[in-house]
């Protein structure tokens, strides 16, 4: 009876208590990691929110237009706060990676890999969205004033079709960099964009062929001059 | 100018900072000094320039027949013999009853170095002046067709023999001939400064030895003033600098029409960023400025018919309405939404009524002041976007001045002069040294 209960019930039991005694440094160091981990983030977080309102970039975010974008897409929050909880975040996330690795665990250390390896290639995504949302903006402002000055009727049309190219074109790389379908991605934005031009071809040859006309004999033929409005010398 | 303001011709050895052509400097060699140095930038000038060298060459002879004299032909590349023209260009001096010409004109034709611009050219024209220890130079533009003899002393004797630092020319011009110039560059330089020169960027100007010193001196020549806006930066730097300014009337003044490639738009950008620009190095001169002064004007004055130009009004206020539909957002974060509404009623105002006030333009002239200097948006999208504006503002001048000569129009410019003058307290007081 005793030996049944030494074999079936107590080894067990020692077996478990040596494989718990052996994993609960791991455990420990893993929460150690994650608790530091929070605190780190906590203070980062809140030290780059601080440093991002001392040096103005809520207003830099102002003149650019960032502001106007995130409040027209329902975000409330002003950059500064949202850079300091995207450095929070980062840093547990990181932590988390961390502290699961500290557990010496064949699944979960894959997975931190392959997590950590992704990291840099959503940061260049991140880089390119913003990049080509600034660029947007500002390439969509210039064409709409130079739209303006030429007295085009469309000046908005053009503005607005030059910024959703702009993103459209920073969204493909986006995705393209994440590997997100990369090959539908290239082709859908080749073919959207050849698509587009070639509308536009069509649409300005046919619809506005005496245009056209007017203006390749105007720039070829360098009969401007006599076109002009007025005699009017500005300077 | 005062000698403690600039660097004046010593006995130190002069050292080069403009790098010049071999054969210029051989040239030099042979030149030696020269009282008097008369500049012509030029490119692609062919047609007009053989006329220019003639002009100066018989003012000099004519007027100036003693002194010894340099002309410097700084060429930006030009494929269509410009400098051949320069250097055959030949005066019947009997034909003119010039008799007594003591000292042969000399002639540099040499090409510039650095950013291509007439800002460049002059530069190097600089250079020649202080190398050659020039007292008084002279700069004319290569397109002129109405440039006489008379030009040449009437840029250069004030300098020689009136003791003037500057000499600004003074046109008569159609009511209707250099807008820019009438409703912002004029009343904005004239406020600023406190001195009433006419035609800051006429592009025709006189200047002593120890300004072209100054000149030089300046670390401009990498920046936008090499390529344009050379014009009002010389005069801006000559009265910024307190240096003895004065006028030279010089009749009509005709020459080729620009590039017509060189838009509106472009045009703005050009002069007024250059305004802009030099309004914030030298806030501290202008900031304590009030009034304005009158400037001498040199030069006998007579009336002459000018060439009459047709105004399209429809279209420019067509244009400004356009502006204000499309480009509303924008002018608000340069302007403030408070002078936009201001101007929103003239959406639907007839054209007879159809007026932008002097009030309204001075605001709207002070704020894009201050707009550039806070940096509210890309200075180049900010007076780009000003060119609905200016076009309004123009077409309220037309309407204004229809049944008016060109003597009554000058009084309205006067009109709108005295509103920018009154009104600078708003832009002092807005002013920041450092922009945010």
């Amino acid at each position: 009876m005793m030996d049944f209960i030494q074999t079936a019930l107590l080894a067990p039991l020692e077996q478990l208590g040596r494989q718990i005694l052996a994993v609960l440094p791991n455990v420990l160091a893993a929460i150690i990691i994650m608790g530091l981990g929070f605190m780190v983030a906590w203070g980062l977080g809140h030290g780059v929110e601080r440093l991002l309102r001392v040096v103005r970039l809520d207003h830099l975010c102002d003149r650019l237009g960032v502001n106007a974008a995130l409040a027209r897409g329902g975000v409330k929050s002003d950059p500064s706060y949202i850079i300091g909880r995207v450095a929070y975040w980062a840093v547990v996330l990181f932590a988390v990676i961390a502290g699961l690795g500290a557990l010496n665990l064949q699944p979960i250390n894959q997975f931190s890999q392959s997590l950590l390896a992704y990291i840099p290639h959503v940061l260049i995504a991140g880089v390119i969205l913003m990049a080509g949302y600034l660029l947007s903006n500002f390439m969509s402002q210039g064409v709409l004033i130079a739209a303006v000055n030429a007295g085009l009727p469309p000046a908005r049309l053009i503005a607005s079709l030059s910024r959703w190219g702009v993103q459209l074109f920073a969204l493909a790389m986006a995705l393209e960099e994440l590997g997100i379908a990369a090959s539908v991605v290239v082709v859908g934005f080749g073919i959207t964009f050849g698509g587009v031009v070639f509308a536009t071809c069509l649409a300005f040859g046919l619809g506005a062929k005496d245009l056209a006309k007017d203006y390749l004999e105007r720039t070829l033929s360098n009969r401007g001059n006599d076109r002009t409005p007025d005699d009017l010398r500005h300077l | 100018m005062g000698s403690d303001q600039v660097t004046s011709h010593g006995a130190q050895p002069i050292k080069s900072t403009v790098p010049l052509t071999e054969e210029t400097e051989a040239r030099l060699s042979d030149v030696g000094e020269a009282e008097i140095l008369v500049g012509i930038p030029s490119y692609n000038n062919v047609d007009t320039i053989g006329h220019v060298v003639r002009a100066v060459s018989a003012g000099l002879a004519k007027y100036f027949p003693g002194r010894r004299a340099v002309l410097v032909n700084s060429d930006g590349g030009s494929s269509d013999g410009t400098s051949e023209a320069v250097s055959q260009a030949i005066v019947d001096y009997g034909a003119l009853l010039i008799s007594d010409q003591q000292s042969p004109l000399q002639k540099i034709i040499t090409p510039y170095h650095g950013i291509p611009g007439k800002g460049s050219a002059f530069r190097t024209i600089f250079e020649i002046a202080r190398r050659v220890n020039a007292k008084a130079c002279a700069v004319v533009d290569s397109d002129l067709r109405s440039i006489t003899p008379e030009w040449i002393e009437l840029l250069l004797r004030p300098i020689l023999e009136e003791g003037y630092d500057y000499v600004a020319p003074y046109y008569l011009r159609h009511k209707y001939d250099g807008t820019i110039t009438n409703s912002i560059v004029y009343p904005l330089t004239r406020t600023l400064y406190g001195q009433r020169i006419r035609q800051p960027i006429g592009g025709d100007f006189g200047f002593s030895g120890q300004l072209t010193e100054h000149y030089l001196d300046q670390h401009v020549w990498e920046s936008d003033v090499a390529r344009f806006g050379i014009d009002i930066w010389m005069t801006t730097e000559a009265v910024a600098s307190g240096a003895r300014v004065c006028q030279s009337f010089l009749g009509a003044k005709i020459h080729n029409p620009k590039d017509p490639s060189s838009d509106l738009s472009a045009m703005l950008m050009q002069v007024l960023g250059a305004v802009f620009a030099l309004m914030e190095s030298h806030h501290g001169v202008w900031s304590g400025v009030q009034g304005s002064n009158a400037v001498k004007l040199y030069g006998f004055q007579y009336e002459v018919g000018v060439e009459p130009i047709n105004v399209n009004v429809d279209r420019m206020i067509a244009l400004f309405r356009q502006g204000l539909a499309d480009l509303a957002p924008i002018w608000e974060q340069a302007l403030g939404k408070e002078t936009v509404a201001k101007l929103s009623p003239l959406s639907s105002a007839s054209i007879s009524d159809f007026r932008i006030s002097d009030d309204l333009w001075v605001r709207v002239v002070y704020e894009a002041a201050l707009a550039y200097h806070q940096r509210r948006m890309p200075r180049e999208h900010l007076i780009k976007s000003l060119t609905p504006l200016y076009l309004g503002r123009t077409a309220t001048f037309v309407l204004e001045t229809q049944g008016l000569t060109t003597m009554e129009a000058e009084k309205r410019i006067e009109q709108l002069c005295g509103v920018f003058e009154s009104s600078k307290p708003y832009l002092v007081e807005r002013w920041t040294p450092e922009p945010r």
